[in-house]
């Protein structure tokens, strides 16, 4: 024994009361960093969906004059830039010049009083811009007027005379429109007297089309802002109208579940910085799912070659060791693997192959959800490899036998004994895969992913699922929020709602695999 | 000493070809550099138990798996010599692995049913030769069971997992799953050592009613059931077979003095 054994210092008992209090706390460290950050995220994710207070304040603009308004307090950031730090607070409000709202931070010593508003209302527009102001009555065609006590009502004839509108659209106007795009194709003259006849009843139907919706906008909320100036918003325009001031905590309970039904079903407004997040959503889960299809079928191949077939040298050895290196390349590198190669090489031989006449509009030549996949799939091809090959070991040499014994050949015991008996360890590498994939962001926006997409990969259209377009991600939405976070009172909170939402997909995806892993495990491995 | 079974000898020396499960000449095997057996020549007779005995590391298992030239599988393994089986050498180029597989069944020292129901274990082998339909499926996995003796304590779960079974089951249920492929040679390497006594009596008996469907090829470390249920006994020494001769003459007067040291227990 060395003279600085650590025998000397420390008896066997006191070494593994060491170990073990040493263990217990970098265990207890983690468990709290990792409460810390989901509930910083928690917290301020729901805080998107929590309907915050409107008030009354008063400001002196930098010209000079003072004004009242009705607005939305933000955060207050300590501007430090200056040589006495000062504090900054960014505000939303709105007035009679800026109706739909506008963004002020303003040093807090020009903040005059703030107090509660309860009368005022937070009137949530369909394009996703929010008014402040105080309802006051509801203006009728023909010059008349209701109560607010009305509003559901009014709101419920709006929605019918929209309905119409849209089923006139659909019914009369877009066979019309098919009809002609026949002729077109068929070339038939601009007088013949078909073509005058569409154009006629087009003409027609147009004409009530519009007539309707100039009977919309005869509908209207009569509301006043806090200066006392009056302000008239379309019913029609209104998606949602709140009074957070007077409602109770249920009456805030359902605002925040109707306001995460939208965050789920409705797509970004205003530049992401408004409205909901389902493409993105989509985008993340289709993104997700074609890169499962595509690695785990090559990853398993790569793996059982490696395990099974190849031979024991140091070629094998150093490509074991290249496949794990491959874990450790920065995904960014991937990034540029894929543009350069898929979108770039493989895509535009596609593009001259196969859709030349399109060209130079590319058609696979430009980044889209499949290279986005394979970029994915790529990079988490070691993952899987590794997990499964570890699986593969697993697999005990008793049964391999036992399955050639009964004559069996190679590829028969693995596909019946083997391949089975790994499925727990090929989970594994799934689940590693999905969580490194959806944490990525980088390499997808080199790829596919992007800031707004105006189609979602899949429609109606044959053949429906488009993987050849762009599409949207959590991750480069919440990367999008980051840059927008500092001059909008919301869309810090939506960039936290993001984060939750994409916490709660890798958990989902995650926690559905672990079920198939441990139901494999069961029907597998009980009794190995 | 016990006898439980009834025994009717056939000299070994004379042994016709219709008599005659296999006849191995001249059998060497190698793995890489090390010469494992040497020179094997023996002939195993029809419809009876012949059981290997020797010490650990002679060569049984080895010998045992050149039999349905299981030692293929191992990378450096090298074989010489001819095994022949229904008149046609096992070692030609030429050989049917699968079919020889079939024919030749082999049991394992440690249980190893696959992951899957009872049934579909027994079934293995005929879904690799094709069989789908369930009728005739269904009616081998009956038989097979029952010539096991295992059909009356798995009928009513023949759809659970094999691996729930006791191990005495298991190793009946890996004999079950090698007697579907109706072989005429059965393969026995230690199957009764994981085992308790009253199970090994089980299986022993099993293969008493065996013996008159196949030949039984047992490698056993218990000299009493070497004794017990074999017809013949094989002496193994470092890869060398020392004697051979029917069981009787071998337990009670060896011809050599290593075969007389190693079943007295006064070797290795
Ligand atoms: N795959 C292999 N590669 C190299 N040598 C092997 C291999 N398998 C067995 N051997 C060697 O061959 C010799 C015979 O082994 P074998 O397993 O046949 O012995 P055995 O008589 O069955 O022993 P036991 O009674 O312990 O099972 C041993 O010396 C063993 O080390
Ligand atoms: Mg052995």
């Amino acid at each position: 024994m060395g003279k600085w054994s650590i025998d000397r210092v420390l008896s066997n008992r006191q070494q593994q009361s060491y170990v073990v209090n040493i263990g217990a706390f970098c265990a207890a460290l983690l468990i709290v960093a990792l409460v810390c950050i989901l509930s910083l995220i928690a917290l301020r994710g729901l805080d998107y969906f929590w309907p915050q207070p409107v008030q009354s304040i008063t400001f002196t603009s930098p010209t000079g004059q003072s004004q009242q308004v009705y607005a939305q307090v933000g955060e207050r950031h300590i501007n430090s830039a200056q040589q006495n730090a000062t504090t900054d607070v960014l505000f939303q409000y709105s007035d009679k010049h800026y109706p739909y709202g506008r963004q002020v931070l303003i040093e807090s010593q020009f903040m005059g009083q703030i107090t509660t508003a309860p009368e005022a209302a937070n009137i949530l527009l369909n394009d996703g811009t929010r008014v402040f102001s105080q309802p006051i009555d509801i203006r009728l065609p023909g010059e008349e007027t209701t109560s607010l006590a009305n509003f559901q009502d009014v709101r419920a004839t709006v929605a019918d005379i929209r309905q119409l509108i849209e089923s006139l659209r659909e019914a009369k106007l877009a066979p019309i429109h098919r009809d002609l795009a026949q002729l077109d194709l068929r070339q038939v003259e601009r007088d013949a007297p078909a073509r005058l006849r569409l154009y006629e009843s087009f003409e027609r139907w147009q004409q009530e089309a519009v007539r309707f919706e100039t009977q919309l906008t005869d509908y209207q909320l009569h509301t006043r802002f806090s200066d006392g100036s009056e302000f008239f918003i379309p019913i029609d325009s209104i998606a949602r109208l709140s009074y957070p001031g007077q409602l109770d905590t249920l009456g805030k309970l359902k605002l925040v579940w109707s306001g995460i039904g939208d965050f789920l079903t409705q797509a970004p407004k205003q530049a992401n910085t408004a409205g909901g997040v389902f493409p993105a959503l989509f985008g993340t889960v289709l993104m997700i799912f074609v890169m499962t299809i595509l690695v785990t079928p090559f990853g398993v191949l790569a793996a059982v070659y490696l395990n099974e077939y190849a031979p024991n040298n140091h070629y094998t050895s150093v490509i074991r060791i290249c496949v794990s290196n491959m874990a450790g390349v920065p995904s960014i590198v991937y990034g540029v693997f894929g543009l350069g190669f898929f979108v770039y090489q493989v895509g535009g031989n596609i593009d001259k192959l196969f859709f030349s006449d399109a060209l130079p509009a590319p058609t696979m030549g430009t980044p889209g959800v499949f290279w986005a996949s394979l970029t994915m799939a790529i990079l988490t091809l070691p993952v899987v490899i590794v997990a499964t090959e570890e699986g593969l070991k697993r697999v005990p040499e008793g049964l391999r036998a036992g399955s050639y014994a009964l004559g069996a050949t190679k590829l028969e015991t693995i596909w019946h004994t083997v391949l089975p008996m790994a499925s727990p360890g090929i989970m594994t590498g799934v689940i590693l895969a999905i969580a490194r994939a959806a944490g990525e962001v980088a390499p997808l926006m080199m790829v596919g992913a992007v800031k707004f997409a105006p189609n979602l990969p899949f429609d109606g259209e044959f053949p429906y699922l488009h993987l050849d377009r762009q599409f949207m991600h959590l991750g480069v939405l919440i990367y999008d929020g980051a840059f927008h976070s500092q001059t909008d009172v919301r869309s810090a909170s939506l960039m936290f709602a993001s984060c939750l939402l994409l916490l709660f997909v890798v958990f989902v995806l995650n926690v559905l695999t672990v079920i198939l892993r441990r139901r494999l495990r069961k029907r597998y491995l009980r009794g190995y | 000493m016990l006898k439980l079974f009834e025994r009717e000898q056939l000299d070994l020396a004379t042994l016709s070809p219709e008599q005659t499960a296999m006849d191995v000449r001249d059998l060497n095997l190698r793995y890489g550099q090390k010469h494992v057996l040497h020179n094997i020549t023996m002939r195993v007779p029809k419809h009876r138990i012949t059981a290997f005995i020797g010490q650990s590391g002679c060569g049984k298992s080895s010998l045992l798996s050149c039999f349905n030239r299981m030692n293929d599988l191992i990378d450096n393994s090298k074989t010489e010599g001819q095994i022949i089986i229904d008149g046609r050498d096992i070692n030609g180029k030429k050989e049917n692995l699968s079919l020889l597989r079939s024919q030749v069944g082999m049991v394992f020292q440690r249980p190893n049913p696959f992951p899957m129901s009872v049934y579909d274990n027994v079934c293995y082998g005929l879904r690799l030769q094709g069989v789908k339909q369930r009728r005739q499926l269904d009616d081998a996995v009956e038989q097979a069971l029952i010539e096991a003796a295992l059909w009356d304590e798995v009928k009513d779960r023949l759809f659970d997992s094999a691996t729930t079974l006791s191990g005495g089951q298991q190793q009946r249920l890996v004999i079950a799953r090698a007697l579907a492929l109706k072989p005429s040679i059965l393969l026995l390497d230690e199957p009764t050592s994981a085992l308790d006594p009253l199970t090994t009596l089980i299986i022993e008996e099993l293969m008493a009613e065996l013996k008159k469907r196949c030949t039984i090829i047992i490698v056993t470390h218990n000299m009493q059931q070497a004794a017990r249920v074999s017809d013949y006994t094989a002496f193994l020494h470092q890869g060398a077979l020392v004697e051979y001769s029917d069981s009787d003459t071998l337990f009670t007067m060896p011809d050599k003095k290593q075969t007389e040291d190693y079943i007295t227990g006064r070797y290795g």
